[in-house]
């Protein structure tokens, strides 16, 4: 859908249309680390990468991703990186570099997909900050026909000024449909030059070239400002104006429509929010009584509205945000909440709507059941966690598990096994410093948890730190040979790799930092990687436990892997409701109860005949069927 | 025209996304602008999951905002109240299969699934009009349960009011990858069945 030469009406997602953007745009090589809400540009340009001469690949985190696309934009090809919002806090330390010491000819654009709410996330952080602290330029889109464009135009605006230019979209954006107008595609010629440029390094004098990023800034500020990718609706302010950017300007128009306060309501809407455009803001400011900010993530906008604003002369706006406490300052923005802001700030009301009596939302509320995330049917981790609640159990509960990024994250909610989930890497990390008190009497033992494309995003330092300093702990990698969470990317690990790349694997890996014990083991049977387990944390030192799992959902692309023998419960071994282990503990919901029964029994549409649920039956009533 | 607001609700794996791009994609054979929110998170692992589907002459925001729905699809009871709890009112016609997938909770036997009954009365108080489908039979005729969203499309269209025509629908499905005779045929069975809830008489 994307790879078309010529001007066409689609219908594309905000990922899709950033991915069009940088076709259009001319890019000729992409380096990225998957993770949701960004992932799908990235996925979509290698579909076409071969046909355009692209290059595009899955690096092993966001910091080399970009590492590797400014490297290739210094020689003078256009590239791009995508990332998720927590991806940037990886990459920052070079970006906040690299800003200073320039981008060359090439152009690199950094797209960055916040997740407000974190549907996908473990945090709602909003990076535009890092456009604020790295002193480079920020575009946010607002619809898929926007994201596309600016794609293009931050390739150019990079190309010319030589910094970093960065994209921020939000979930609502990526995720989201609508109709693009597509340009058709340019020639492309992608000839690296034969020798870098000069001066790529900041020292001796980094506040110098600190000096020289200000002044390229106050110029693409310059540009910005006369820019009409900001502009105000209608060109006449009115005296109430809503200053908005991204997703939060389409809510704007529609709830100003809406409400019938097109005549008292203007918007001034942005979409060069680093630096900010100061003339059509202080216009704006000029010609209002009130402004009120709608944006996504932190009052970024409207901080600076309000720094701008105390420099204007004697002029008092009222500002109504999430500082003065209008808009909620934590979630994502949605249409009710710019309603609800405009209502209890011009004192209006909406006949239109009638809101649901409380009795009603009570007597829903008491039916909810909840839904939450668990291991799909099959699925290893549950294996893994299973064996690691029955050693905490022979421990007495004296066992620490730390925990990662990814589908084994959601060890949190299995019987709390894991107790903790923050950055890329800090199960183990954090398993280093708890680990080392040891020395103050600590007894617990403690284990951190990983998958494998984060053992390669993330935790090569902290193994390196926990060998060097003689630990005593386990590190249990979960293995199923891909990135699952986001979607089965290949990773240095994985089993099948590109024609020109080189499989690193996971155990070659560990066993050049020399950890005490190397174990490896096979999270499809339940009882042996319980004893590995058992063994391994009661074993003194340094131990890596290299778990191989499956990933179920990757495995039903390749059914001819699935085992074929029937799973099923004997109801006359089946203890009944007295035990429930399968159904109350083990928890695949492939493993349902039988009411009338008083027993489990197998759901033979979502079983996927694993076998891993015949080990943990207590009473031997879960058999294989015999050919 | 007003814009016309769709409401996909149901659970991780039914399909509920490639409903979204067929109605968009049908909104497109119509000569109208369609705006597709998804809010599915990690819905692969078991999660709910929504669209938004909004149709109208020009580009919309993502999100329908609440009680502003005009027709929900309710691709499971559970999922269905849920998404209508917080976005459905007065104006929302619901056409909801009476097909359940359970939860961890309902699976173990922690809780009760609730009987279609009694979210039927809910939702009866919470929404202009609900009709309440069973797909089941259908499912059994055409083989599977895959399915369910063409189905479910048909049932919509049948007892909605979607500014669509039967053959803009047609043409998406022809355009969606799979079976495509299969997806019509399931289409084409929602709409039939729907017919014997309503005395309406379609297109």
């Amino acid at each position: 859908m994307l790879g078309h030469n010529k001007s066409k009406t689609v219908l594309l997602s905000g990922n899709e249309a950033i991915a069009r953007g940088a076709l259009e745009g001319g890019v000729g090589f992409v380096a990225s680390y998957p993770g949701t809400p960004s992932t799908g540009i990235t996925t979509n340009l290698m579909r076409i990468a071969d046909r355009f001469g692209m290059h595009v690949e899955w690096s092993t985190n966001e910091k080399v991703a970009l590492e590797a696309a400014v490297g290739a934009s210094w020689m003078g090809i256009p590239a791009l990186c995508s990332m998720k919002s927590l991806g940037l806090n990886v990459a920052a330390d070079f970006l906040l570099n690299v800003n200073l010491s320039g981008t060359g000819r090439g152009g690199i654009v950094i797209v960055v997909c916040d997740d407000p709410r974190g549907y996908s996330s473990s945090n709602e952080q909003d990076s535009r900050f890092y456009a604020e602290a790295a002193m480079i330029p920020l575009l946010e889109p607002s619809t898929p026909q926007e994201a596309k464009d600016l794609v293009k135009y931050a390739l150019t605006l990079s190309s010319e000024k030589q910094v970093p230019v960065m994209i921020r979209s939000t979930t609502r954006l990526s995720h989201s449909r609508g109709v693009v107008v597509t340009n058709e595609l340019t020639e492309r010629d992608w000839t690296p030059l034969e020798m870098i440029p000069d001066d790529l390094y900041n020292v001796p004098t980094p506040h110098l070239k600190h000096r020289d990023l200000l002044a390229k800034l106050r110029g693409i500020a310059d540009g910005f400002d006369k820019s009409k990718l900001n502009h105000l609706e209608p060109t006449g302010a009115r005296d109430f104006t809503a200053i908005c950017s991204g997703v939060s300007y389409m809510y704007a128009r529609e709830v100003i429509e809406r409400l019938g306060l097109t005549r008292r309501v203007g918007i001034l809407h942005l979409t060069t929010t680093h630096p900010l455009p100061q003339s059509i803001i202080n216009d704006t400011l000029e010609r209002c009584e009130r402004v009120l900010f709608l944006e996504e993530g932190s009052p970024f906008i409207e901080d600076a509205t309000r720094v701008l604003a105390t420099m204007l002369d004697g002029k008092r706006v009222t500002m109504y945000g999430k500082r003065s406490g209008h808009i909620p300052a934590y979630g994502e923005m949605t249409p009710d909440i710019v309603k609800g802001a405009l209502q209890s700030i011009l004192g209006i009301a909406d006949d239109e709507v009638e809101a649901p009596s409380k009795d009603i939302l009570e007597r829903i509320d008491a039916l909810l059941v909840p839904r939450p995330l668990t291991f799909c049917a099959g699925c290893t981790h549950r294996n893994a966690y299973w064996a690691l609640t029955r050693i905490r159990k022979r421990l007495k509960g004296n066992l620490i598990v730390t925990g990662d990024i990814g589908c084994y994250s959601l060890g949190v909610f299995y019987h709390r096994i894991m107790s903790t989930m923050q950055a890329m890497g800090s199960g183990l990390g954090t398993a280093n410093g708890i680990a080392q008190l040891k020395q103050f009497g600590l007894k617990t033992k403690t284990v951190a948890v990983a998958g494998d494309s984060t053992f390669y995003h993330a935790c090569l330092p902290a193994l390196i730190n926990a060998r060097h300093k003689n630990l005593d702990l386990t590190f249990l990698i979960l293995d199923n040979s891909t990135t699952a969470m986001t979607g089965f990317q290949s990773h240095p690990g994985s089993e099948a790799q590109g024609e020109s790349d080189e499989r690193v694997e996971i155990a070659d890996v560990v066993r050049g930092i020399g950890p005490d014990h190397l174990l490896i083991g096979d999270a499809q049977k339940v009882g042996a990687t319980t004893n590995m387990l058992w063994d391994a944390v009661n074993k003194p030192g340094l131990k890596v436990v290299l778990l191989r799992g499956v990933c179920r959902l990757e495995r039903r692309r390749q059914p001819e892997l699935t085992v074929k023998k029937r799973v099923f419960v004997d109801p006359d071994l089946c203890q009944g409701v007295g035990c429930r282990v399968c159904v109350g503990e083990f928890g695949c919901f492939a493993l349902v109860w039988d009411e009338t029964e008083g027993a489990a029994v197998v759901d033979d549409d979502i079983c996927v005949r694993c076998g891993a649920c015949i080990e943990i039956c207590p009473q031997g009533a879960i058999k294989e069927e015999s050919e | 025209m007003n814009t016309y607001n769709i409401m996909i609700a149901g659970v991780g794996g039914q399909g509920n996304l490639q409903c979204g791009a067929v109605l968009a994609d049908a909104t497109m054979e119509a000569g109208l602008r369609p705006v597709v929110g998804e809010t599915f998170g990690a819905s692969r692992r078991g999660g709910g999951v929504i669209t938004h589907l909004r149709i109208s002459e020009e580009h919309r925001g993502p999100l329908i905002p609440q009680r502003e729905v005009d027709l929900m699809l309710g691709m499971e009871p559970l999922e269905a109240l849920r998404a209508s709890r917080d976005f459905a009112g007065q104006r929302t016609m619901t056409v909801m299969s009476d097909m359940r997938v359970e939860t961890m909770d309902t699976l173990s036997g922690t809780r009760a699934y609730p009987s279609t009954e009694e979210i039927a009365a809910c939702l009866r108080d919470l929404c202009g009009e609900l009709y309440v489908i069973s797909p089941a039979e259908a499912m059994d005729t055409l083989g599977t349960s895959r399915v369910l969203n063409a189905y479910m499309i048909g049932a919509g269209f049948c007892l909605g009011y979607m500014p669509l025509k039967r053959n803009h629908i047609r043409a998406a499905l022809e355009n969606m990858r799979g079976d495509t005779e299969l997806n019509i045929r399931a289409f084409e069975r929602g709409i039939e069945d729907a017919k014997s809830l309503t005395t309406r008489s379609d297109d």
